[in-house]
């Protein structure tokens, strides 16, 4: 059997607030397949923005290990890790975080950009991230002349546009009215049956249901693991367990 | 060059194109910010450009005029030249130059490639009922235009054999010319009969426009044979010998007048010169003193402005960098490195900074073009100062910017992201 795209192993993250010590995220482990579409489900404080954020390699853990697609992600520099996300992550955020004075265009090219490609072969690649989400028409708008559904299909064109391993989705409905948010969800879906592996990060637990699976945190560790309709709904007591 | 070489030059051309887009968008977004911020830069710049390219001007003026002294020319006076007050009661009791050491200098001088006496005073010319005071009578010898020169417009110069037989014959300033015969054409002036200190003279010749030298006019005089004058207007008077060197030999010449004069005017051997040997470049470093004074002061103001310009600039980047938290958190996460964000916000720094620079430059240009109109200041906008402008304003920004970005690309990407 081939080696996870993602082998997270006892991961911890540590702050030290005011002398204290906060264990955020408290000896996480699991895998995740290419393919697979997971959401990482759990009230604010359950540990899943560290976790996002450790997936992301935006954050360095305490303690654990964090293979990505081969690479041991703890050891990596800083110059290492930017290069890992541009190359491997597609991240998609809750409020959308375009840059404002940029045309859509402009916005999914900027990965590209930071990879050092040439220009021709950056628009023309944006161009077909921005038809693939739907957008062909859109594309030489700013962010501010978009719907909110709109710019968050331009964010989405930015995190394929460099064919990342992974997408990593920050609560990427939140910002949105339920019909847009539909339309986001089945986008990802439409996305995961073409192949691409996406992480959710939710504190919905409709949302999670939804996924074929579904992790679900609490004060830093692991909940349960599983098919999204059954772990979602997973009461949040410490007492279920799992 | 490796590929891998090769894909890390592509990404950084790539960075800074995406730098400077983002520099210029930045100040596109921001028309009063930005002008706000460059006003210390444009201000620095402007006066260090203008101050600069008039006292360039004042060089150039001033060094075209010294050039009618001849470079290659040396000037053996019994006076040295721009001398203190000491120097002065030694000189005056110095003996006088006179024709024997004319003569030596003439014959030994090897080389010299041309010698002409000068011994001057002012006196009254006149031409029928035209007459003029005090102007300035100077006796010499054939080679006086190749030692000082000027060109003859009518008639012809000095002969060597005007100067054997001391005749009384002169050569008019153009200045003279116009004044003792109004509207006479040179040409007809030439063969006239004037009166120098009393004297009778024919006129030979008319030299043509010279314009004026250190505030003196080349064309307010009149030129007889040094031997005419010294039989005419008193012989004691002592004689400065100019002497032209050939291409290169200045020094040589220089070390050749020393010995000669020396052994002609019987120095001793302990004792020191008792003459002195001039050059125009004496002038030109004594003015070059005088105005680097005035640099000096110009750049230590222009410089302090721009430091003051400098910390504007810091001022604002600072603020942008807080702003633009977010969007420097979304950079990182899409793969910027903490050089780039760096090279981003210094290139944005010195590209407002050089934009200001641009911009003091030209109103420093038009500031000196103006003085230059409504005085009598000259200016000269040389491509140096250009650059020098542009190019201090550019580092002002980039090292006025080094703290900004370092604060940018040291931003914690998870906390820039949550930045409200």
């Amino acid at each position: 059997m081939s080696e996870p795209l993602i082998a997270v192993d006892r991961l911890s993250r540590h702050y030290v607030v005011g002398g204290e010590v906060v264990r955020a995220l408290d000896g996480v482990s699991f895998d995740i397949r290419q393919g697979e579409w997971v959401a990482i489900v759990g009230q604010s404080g359950s540990g899943k923005s560290t976790l996002m954020n450790l997936l992301g390699c935006l954050d360095t853990p305490t303690a654990g290990t964090y293979r990505l697609n081969g690479a041991d992600v703890e050891t990596l520099s800083d110059d290492a890790l930017a290069d890992l996300r541009n190359r491997e992550i597609g991240f998609v955020f809750q409020t959308f975080q375009l840059l404002p004075r940029a045309s859509a265009l402009a916005n999914v090219e900027l990965p590209l950009v930071y990879r050092g490609l040439p220009r021709r072969e950056r628009r023309a690649m944006a161009e077909g991230a921005l038809r693939a989400v739907g957008l062909a028409n859109r594309m030489h708008h700013r962010p501010n002349e978009l719907s909110g559904g709109q710019r968050q299909r331009v964010a989405i064109a930015r995190a394929l546009v460099g064919r990342p391993s992974l997408l990593l989705a920050d609560e990427p409905t939140g910002n949105l009215d339920s019909q847009t948010g539909e339309e986001i969800v089945r986008l990802f879906g439409e996305l995961n049956a073409q192949g691409h592996t996406i992480v959710l990060v939710t504190h919905e637990a409709k949302l999670a249901a939804r996924c074929p699976r579904a992790i679900k945190l609490m004060d830093g560790r692991v909940l349960g693991d599983g098919p999204g309709a059954q772990v979602a709904l997973l009461a949040g007591a410490r007492a279920v367990g799992v | 060059m490796t590929g891998r070489a090769r894909r890390g030059a592509r990404r950084l051309l790539s960075e800074v194109a995406e730098g400077v887009r983002i520099a210029l968008s930045s100040m596109a977004g921001n028309h009063l910010r930005s002008l706000l911020t460059t006003l210390g830069i444009v201000i620095g710049v402007m006066t260090v450009i203008a101050i600069v390219a008039i006292i360039q001007g004042l060089n150039q003026s001033f060094a075209a005029q010294i050039g009618n002294l001849g470079a290659h020319t040396l000037y053996v006076d019994k006076w040295k030249w721009l001398t203190t007050g000491e120097e002065w009661w030694t000189m005056r009791n110095r003996q006088s130059m006179g024709r024997a050491e004319l003569e030596a200098i003439e014959k030994e001088a090897t080389h010299a490639l041309a010698v002409a006496p000068q011994v001057g005073m002012r006196a009254t010319v006149t031409a029928g009922d035209e007459e003029l005071t005090r102007i300035r009578v100077t006796g010499t010898n054939a080679r006086q235009l190749e030692t000082g020169g000027g060109t003859v417009a009518a008639g012809r110069f000095l002969g060597d054999p005007d100067v054997e037989l001391s005749r009384s014959v002169v050569v008019l300033g153009s200045d003279v010319a116009d004044r003792l015969f109004p509207r006479v054409p040179w040409d007809q002036v030439v063969g006239r009969r004037v009166e120098v200190k009393g004297d009778p003279y024919t006129v030979i010749g008319v030299l043509a426009r010279r314009g004026r030298m250190l505030g003196m006019d080349l064309d307010v005089n009149v030129t007889i044979p040094y031997t005419t004058f010294l039989r005419d207007m008193g012989g004691k008077r002592s004689i400065t010998v100019a002497v032209t060197s050939a291409p290169g030999e200045l020094e040589a010449l220089e070390d050749e007048l020393v010995g000669i004069l020396r052994r002609v005017r019987r120095v001793a051997p302990e004792r020191p010169d008792d003459f002195a040997i001039n050059r125009q470049d004496q002038f030109l470093r004594l003015y070059e003193k005088l105005t680097g004074a005035l640099y000096g002061v110009a750049v230590g103001v222009g410089l302090i402005t721009l430091v003051v310009g400098g910390i504007g600039i810091m001022n604002i980047m600072l603020v942008s960098v807080t702003e633009r938290t977010r969007e420097i958190g979304v950079r990182r996460a899409l793969g910027a490195r903490k050089k780039t964000i760096l090279l981003q916000f210094l290139l944005e720094s010195s590209i407002v900074a050089a934009v200001g620079g641009a911009v003091g430059t030209g109103l420093g240009l038009g500031v000196a073009l103006l003085v230059a109109l409504v005085s009598p200041l000259a200016a000269a906008a040389t491509p140096s100062a250009v650059l020098l402008g542009l190019g201090f304003s550019a580092a002002v920004g980039l090292l006025f910017g080094i703290w900004p970005a370092w604060r940018a690309a040291n931003l914690d990407p998870v906390e820039a992201l949550r930045y409200e």
